[in-house]
């Protein structure tokens, strides 16, 4: 079936093709959308399930008028906060430990104990040390985000091309030098890719931290929306949240690949 | 059990629009039942298309490939296929692979067991029955591929340069088994490689291709006294005649390709 | 001199050592912990001697508390994740091998992967309530997208040459699947259990946080609220235990069932 239409495709002038092509990739989303507004009122109360008109107009009030955008704010405030630092240390510890023992020795045990523990089952201590706020919030999405990306710097620093290593050698570079003329700049590929994968693991903390631990942002729009019974709100904030994810994502992806041109 | 091969005007294009490619350009080509054929060309020109066509892994674009003069569609137990890459199922052991087309064919389970003792023995794995591939060596998997695929008795094998990733003296080694191999069982053999050397030592006719898009340029007819050794083969005048001859022919095809 | 007993000695004590080199960060993090708690050189809130929390976790283990805990969240977590394995590996491979379904999943699978899952908490918390029904629906939903995206993405890429020479050996279409496919598909597709997993439990977690109803979340919470913090820590080193012992458990069966790899 995918052979025969995608032959009609074909056949269409140029400029047509393209668009046919994204209406068809998006039709199934559509009927998904579609059942979802006969849905709502009909066979499940409007309040459980808002329509997607409902859901839409107020997204666009919202944007327009600005209510979220301080909640917005905190919330990629937070995650880029917490994000930043992860990759600063990560990435220090990470290459450390590959290029050093003693480093390796001391830190190695707890990364392998704190490993299998999810780093949301950290909040209510968080919250125990720093309260309810944006610091609890900067501190759970440093954690989560802090093991992967130890882990891609050590790989990455560990797979170093030993022949670039000796090439540097020979030609006079010392540890020190070689540290960031070498060793680094030969990982920020595969360190790259595991910030890519921290992103989507720093949004998923930053909302837990705000369902429990805040009084902002739209983890806690979204909480308190739902608690007060204003469902299209509630909706429309998880929209807000997923779009931004989304953009951050694909955003990255646009940055790795204008910096990283020698791949 | 015959195993001819029939290629009439075969044709196989690639992609549509601006990136169409044709890698076979009318080809025309008999290979008789029970013979050695091998196929050398430059790089690209379609050799291992060609053979994933007759195994009936690729469709053809125009042309008909018929064996025993019945077209071919799609792959089938007829035709076996050597892999470059092995292709052996990583989670199966030696034995299980080699029985593997014995299950496909329902015979019963002690016939399997003896018939592929059989093979095992013959390609020098005995011992290795329960090893999985990731234990094996390069040469030892090629050899698994090699009783996998006679196991079940095709009447025609098509190898696609089996002995390409190994060194020296182990190709050598598996080229004088599968020549044994050959004369025991005596199937039609379609043999791709880009080793001139080896295509005039194992065949009796070398088909030579054009550069892309792929055609019949000549075909080389090799007629060696092989019940001689090895040493005395690749020394004998004929040898080295018949090796130029072909190597001349391939060499016109990469003349214009850009020297350094 | 007995050179053997020498050389046995030499051996076990190099090993020692290494163990040592290994642990002692951590043994020094422990001892300065209690060394701390106990001169109260930081509230005892914040940061109780190592000794309390111990007790407080025998304690509680000993009065089933923290079993009863621990079980719940086990439960939801794992009956969310078996049933999120089932329909994603369906999808998942279904998708790999027919344009059809890949054609009415992929946008649906595009569209659900950057949704933080965890935002649809008070949304969950709305249709279903605050119930263990709720928080297994939720995992499920949640652990449904990196299964099934895995075993979508192995199944895809698994090598062409594989199913060509199951089809040259009288290998059947219908067949293939079982056969060949899956066998070859199914390192990636444990690859999606073992990322699905983390996730299970976090999605558990914070939907106790946040509902309460017991579970080893809500225990945590409880321990802040009521200022007794020992019962956080201890929960936490519960939480740790499973953490480990379920990772160590997928990794047993991993390379058990993958024991050809």
């Amino acid at each position: 079936m995918r052979h025969a239409t995608s032959q009609r495709i074909e056949a269409l002038p140029a400029p047509v093709q393209g668009i046919a092509q994204t209406i068809l990739d998006w039709i199934p989303l559509g009927i998904v959308v579609v059942l979802w507004e006969l849905v709502s009122g009909t066979v499940v109360a409007e309040s459980i399930l808002p329509p997607p008109t409902a859901v839409s107009s107020l997204l666009v009030e919202l944007v327009v008028t600005g209510e979220v955008f301080s909640h917005l704010f905190i919330s990629l405030f937070r995650i880029a906060v917490g994000l930043g630092l992860s990759i600063l240390i990560g990435v220090l510890l990470g290459i450390g430990m590959a290029r050093s023992d003693p480093v390796e020795d001391f830190f190695d045990i707890f990364l392998s104990m704190t490993y299998p523990i999810p780093k949301t089952a950290l909040v209510p201590l968080a919250i125990l040390w720093l309260g309810v706020g944006t610091e609890t919030a900067i501190l759970i999405v440093f954690l989560a985000c802090l093991l992967p990306i130890v882990l891609n710097a050590y790989n990455a620093a560990n797979d170093v091309n030993q022949s670039l290593v000796w090439a540097a050698q020979m030609m006079g570079t010392d540890e020190r030098s070689m540290l960031y003329k070498v060793v680094f700049p030969a990982t920020i590929p595969e360190i790259m890719t595991g910030v890519r994968q921290a992103v989507p693991i720093a949004f998923v903390a930053l909302v837990s931290a705000e369902l429990i631990a805040s009084n902002q942002g739209i983890g806690y729009l979204i909480l308190t929306s739902g608690q007060i019974g204003n469902y299209p709100r509630m909706f429309a904030n998880i929209v807000i949240i997923s779009a931004v994810a989304f953009v951050a994502v694909r955003g990255f992806e646009e940055v790795r690949n204008r910096v990283l041109v020698w791949t | 059990m015959d195993g001819r091969v029939t290629i009439s005007e075969l044709e196989k294009v690639y992609g549509e629009g601006p990136e169409r490619t044709k890698a076979i350009e009318d080809l025309s080509f008999e290979v008789e039942g029970g013979e050695f054929v091998s196929v050398v060309g430059p790089s690209g020109c379609g050799k291992s298309t060609l053979l994933y066509l007759i195994a009936g892994f690729l469709d053809t674009t125009s042309g008909t490939i018929a064996v025993d003069d019945t077209p071919i569609s799609g792959p089938g137990t007829d035709r076996g296929v050597v892999f470059q890459d092995y292709a052996l199922f990583p989670w199966r052991t030696v034995f299980e692979n080699v029985t593997y087309g014995l299950e496909e064919n329902d015979i019963p389970k002690e016939e399997r067991q003896s018939i592929a003792q059989k093979y095992i023995d013959l390609v020098d794995l005995d011992g290795f029955e329960d090893k999985y591939p990731k234990e094996l060596s390069g040469g030892m998997k090629q050899r698994v591929g090699i009783a996998r695929t006679l196991a079940y008795e095709p009447k025609i094998l098509l190898m696609d340069e089996p002995f390409g990733a190994l060194d020296q003296p182990l190709r050598e080694a598996l080229q004088d088994q599968l020549r044994d191999i050959w004369d025991d069982l005596g199937k039609t053999i379609v043999f791709i490689t880009h080793d001139v050397e080896e295509a005039v030592y194992l065949s009796e006719r070398v088909l030579i291709m054009t550069r892309h898009p792929g055609t019949r340029k000549s075909v080389a007819e090799i007629d060696l006294d092989r019940s001689r050794t090895r040493e005395e083969i690749v020394t004998s005048d004929e040898f080295a005649q018949y090796k130029n001859s072909v190597w001349r022919s391939l060499h016109e095809e990469t003349q214009t390709e850009v020297t350094l | 001199m007995d050179v053997t007993s020498e050389t046995q000695s030499g051996f076990d004590l190099s090993r020692l050592v290494e163990l040592g080199k290994s642990v002692y960060s951590l043994v020094i993090v422990l001892v300065l912990w209690e060394l701390v708690g106990q001169f109260e050189l930081i509230h005892y809130y914040f940061l109780p001697p190592l000794s309390d929390i111990i007790l407080r976790f025998i304690e509680l283990t000993l009065s089933g508390d923290m079993l009863y805990n621990a079980y719940l969240t086990l439960y939801r977590a794992l009956v969310g994740l078996a049933i999120a394995s089932v329909f994603g590996v369906l999808v998942g491979v279904l998708s790999a091998r027919n344009d059809l379904v890949d054609w009415f999943f992929d946008p649906i699978i595009k569209i659900g992967y950057p949704v933080p899952i965890i935002s649809l908490i008070p949304v969950f918390m709305l249709w279903f309530g605050i119930g263990d029904i709720s928080k297994i629906i939720m995992v499920a939903v949640g652990t449904f997208w990196p299964v099934a995206v895995n075993a979508r993405d192995s199944t895809q890429q698994v090598q062409q040459n594989l199913v060509w020479a199951a089809q040259m050996m009288g290998t059947s279409d219908r067949r293939l699947l079982r056969r060949v496919v899956f066998p070859a598909a199914l390192p990636g597709i444990i690859t999606g259990f073992q990322i699905a997993m983390p996730l299970s439990l976090i999605i558990t977690f914070v939907f106790e946080m946040v509902a309460g109803g017991g579970g080893l979340g809500a225990l945590e919470i409880q321990g802040v609220r009521s200022f007794q913090s020992t019962q956080t820590y201890a929960a936490i080193i519960a939480v740790m235990f499973i953490g480990i012992g379920l990772d160590r458990g997928l990794r047993l069966i991993r390379s058990r069932l993958l024991h050809w790899t």
